[in-house]
């Protein structure tokens, strides 16, 4: 045998060694001392998904505020930001060098469908606590998680909500629905087809709309030729804005109403130059009104004055805010003897608990989201409306 | 320096005893990294040699054939997918998947090279790159591919389990032993076929497409074949990207990694193995792990903070790592055109004579 041979079969047989030899290994953190507790969280601080970045930042006013005050049983919270530009694999990145290089008690939030299932297994794996993915999709709560509790609700309530609204209160008889062709919005599509089919109601028409497109004249003249007094949309910010000035363009006069995905006014303004407002669009939402009149929110938006000036008080910084709480809550129940299990524990006994977010009810074998949902409207000057407070998705499947 | 006085030095593997020391130097310490590293460290390893093997085949294709690619995050797509839907759907096991994935990926390479054929320059790139962002949205469209929601990679299962010969690859360790080994052969394919006709072939047209034809090279073979091995090298590359990630949706796979691949041979150096190889360590290590926690560096960190959110914005942090990135690519470019693999040979050049 030649050299080259030798040298190939020596190294295949010592990665058949090497294979054999290092089956598992896992090396748990607890992520916390006498002096700080450890938590962390990713989003897109930089990239085309950017905006939605502030949810990270508004976890960190919670935080902030908990340091302030004190901390908790002499802790600080310590809070880590990895930015992953919306990209599964940097999220692992980041995730991975934060759970083994610093060792984290628990994540909160978390920023898109993909990137949040991309570290799932891996963070159930390694047993850390995960309040909420910022994502209403089915795949964090089938099959169920014993580590990740949620708070976002599912697409199927928040349309099954919209729906019965337009049925009951605005007695609209023809509903058109106008969807994204994914998980998104055929989950809502089908939520919309049930509640109305309990109505012995049907769709007057129902168009689909691929996340990428950007020119939908002919998906709104569909919405015109059925006549719909009302349409329900699922799609995304900058489609929703194209689709309402295409609308106004061709003269199509309907009560549009949205996802609470898209429930921050003055964002929806900005890219319809005002005519979210002028429409009086009506939209699905899962946070008490920015400016609500209560003390939480109070509090919150002095310290952010404060604390994080330059941010903005809207739907996705207050949504950082919201995956936080029940943490803070529970971190301080359990107070001195602190441990994963027994935070875990006081996670699974929080009942109608309501920060600033939605109504949340967890038990050990429960971790869905709360099936309420508030009605807002956007009037001329650009303010929310409350058109319905916190109403319960009486027929929700989830 | 390195004068050949026969064919047969100029083809060996290992040129000289040094090289070969080396070699096998780096091996050793190739197989024994893991023993030291974290996990975190290794999930980089096991990025960086997973780029390695796709550079290493773009490089082929765009250093030494000199045609360009902007859709290689196409084929890297394909070989993911296609890799992870033979195991669930079809229950092949691993080895044989990503073969098959990644000759499905060379023959998607094959077709792409027909337009090859008559496009040159930047038309060539917007074909090639029309086909990278057309795959993301078939894919995206089509229920069978897991749509928009992605997919999740089964359990990594090296054995045959239908013959209940099983062994399931679960640490970052035994992944990076697994991608290690596809990585040296891999990189050891690609030396080769430098130096075969086939390899000299590709060079000849790189450098002259019309001399190359005279001289009795078939462009339509050689310009097609270039692609499908470049293509293939993507599929491999990607059967093991989808079992390092575990999950993957098409967006994953966007234009902007594309041209990441492309970025990582023109630093790394176009038209050399080594040059891939150094190209895709550095640019992957850049775009992962430079700056990324620069928040929490002692005194440093919380300063730089302070400046960026008073003077600049909420996010200017973040926006460093994509800086220093920037910065670093013009710096090579503008100091060293032939890349990192460049340097390397300018400082071997000196180091020769030294001290002399």
């Amino acid at each position: 045998m030649d050299l080259k041979k030798v040298l190939m079969v020596m190294l295949v047989s010592v990665f058949a060694v090497f294979l054999f030899a290092y089956q598992g290994q896992a090396a748990t953190e607890r992520g916390f001392d006498d002096k700080e507790i450890r938590v962390g969280q990713w989003g897109p601080q930089t990239g085309p998904a950017a905006p939605w970045g502030s949810v990270a930042r508004g976890s960190k006013l919670v935080f902030d505020i908990v340091n302030e005050e004190g901390g908790i049983a002499g802790r600080k919270i310590k809070y880590f930001i990895r930015d992953d530009q919306y990209n599964p694999s940097q999220t692992v990145a980041g995730v991975r060098e934060l759970v083994e290089r610093h060792g984290i008690f628990a994540f909160v939030g978390g920023v898109g469908t993909a990137p949040c299932q991309s570290v799932m297994g891996y963070l159930l794996e390694n047993k850390i606590i995960w309040i909420s993915p910022c994502s209403g999709a089915s795949a964090f709560y089938k099959p169920f998680n014993p580590y990740l509790w949620n708070m976002w609700p599912t697409y199927e309530n928040d349309a099954s909500i919209i729906a019965k609204f337009a049925i009951e209160k605005k007695k609209f008889k023809k509903i058109a629905m106008f969807y994204q062709n994914d998980d998104y919005g055929l989950n809502a599509l089908d939520s919309v087809k049930y509640r109305l089919s309990k109505n012995k109601m049907e769709l007057v028409a129902a168009i689909p709309v691929e996340p990428t497109e950007r020119d939908l004249s002919s998906q709104v003249q569909k919405l015109k030729a059925s006549g719909a007094e009302a349409v329900i949309g699922f799609v995304s910010p900058t489609q929703a804005a194209i689709a309402l000035r295409t609308a106004a363009s061709v003269g199509f006069k309907t009560q549009w109403m949205h996802s609470y995905n898209l429930s921050d006014y003055a964002l929806m303004n900005k890219i319809t130059d005002g005519l979210w407002a002028k429409e009086g669009v009506i939209t699905g939402a899962f946070t008490q009104e920015p400016y609500a009149d209560n003390a939480p929110t109070k509090k919150y938006i002095e310290a952010m004055k404060r604390l994080a000036p330059t941010e903005r008080w809207g739907i996705f910084y207050m949504a950082g805010v919201v995956v936080a709480e029940p943490l803070v809550y529970a971190l301080k129940k359990v107070g001195k003897n602190l441990s994963t299990e027994a935070v875990k524990n006081e996670l699974n006994k929080i009942t109608d608990f309501q920060g600033v977010g939605p109504k949340v009810t967890w038990r050990a074998d429960y971790h869905m989201s709360g099936k309420e949902l508030q009605i807002w409207q956007c009037d001329p000057k650009g303010e929310i409306i409350v058109l319905q407070q916190w109403t319960k998705n009486e027929i929700s499947r989830d | 320096m390195d004068m050949k006085r026969a064919y047969y030095e100029d083809v060996e593997l290992f040129k000289s005893g040094t090289i070969l020391f080396w070699t096998i130097s780096l091996m050793v310490g190739l197989l024994t990294i893991p023993l030291l590293a974290s996990n975190y460290h290794l999930y980089l390893l096991n990025l960086i040699m997973v780029h390695i093997i796709l550079a290493v085949g773009l490089n082929i294709l765009v250093g030494s054939t000199g045609q360009i690619s902007l859709g290689h995050a196409g084929f890297f797509a394909i070989g993911a997918y296609a890799t992870v839907l033979l195991m669930t759907k079809l229950g092949l096991p691993f080895f044989p998947a990503i073969i098959i994935a990644a000759f499905i990926s060379a023959f998607f390479g094959f077709i792409l090279g027909l337009p090859a054929l008559r496009l040159e320059g930047p038309y060539l790139t917007i074909a090639t790159l029309a086909f990278g962002l057309a795959i993301m949205h078939i894919i995206g469209h089509t229920e069978l591919f897991g749509g928009r929601s992605g997919l999740s990679a089964p359990p990594l299962d090296v054995g045959i389990p239908k013959l209940g010969w099983s062994l399931v690859l679960k640490s970052d360790i035994s992944k990076y032993y697994l991608i290690l080994f596809f990585t040296i052969v891999m990189v050891w394919g690609a030396i080769n076929i430098l130096k075969t006709k086939v390899g000299r072939a590709f060079v000849a047209i790189r450098d002259s497409d019309i001399a190359a034809e005279v001289i009795g090279i078939n462009l339509t073979i050689y310009k097609t074949l270039s692609f499908a091995v470049s293509a293939f090298y993507a599929g491999i590359a990607g059967g093991l990207f989808a079992f390092v990630l575990g999950f993957f949706d098409p967006v994953t796979f966007n234009m902007l990694l594309s041209i990441y691949f492309l970025v990582m041979i023109v630093v790394g150096g176009l038209g050399s193995v080594m040059g891939s190889i150094t190209g895709a360590a550095f640019i992957t290590y850049l775009m992962y792990a430079l700056f990324k926690n620069v928040r929490e560096v002692p005194y440093v960190g919380d300063f730089l903070v302070t400046i960026s959110q008073r003077w600049l914005s909420i996010t200017g942090m973040d926006n460093l790592s994509a800086i220093a990135l920037g910065l670093v690519m013009i710096g090579i470019m503008l100091f060293e055109p032939m890349g990192i693999f460049g340097a390397w040979i300018r400082i071997k050049k000196y180091w020769k004579t030294w001290p002399f």
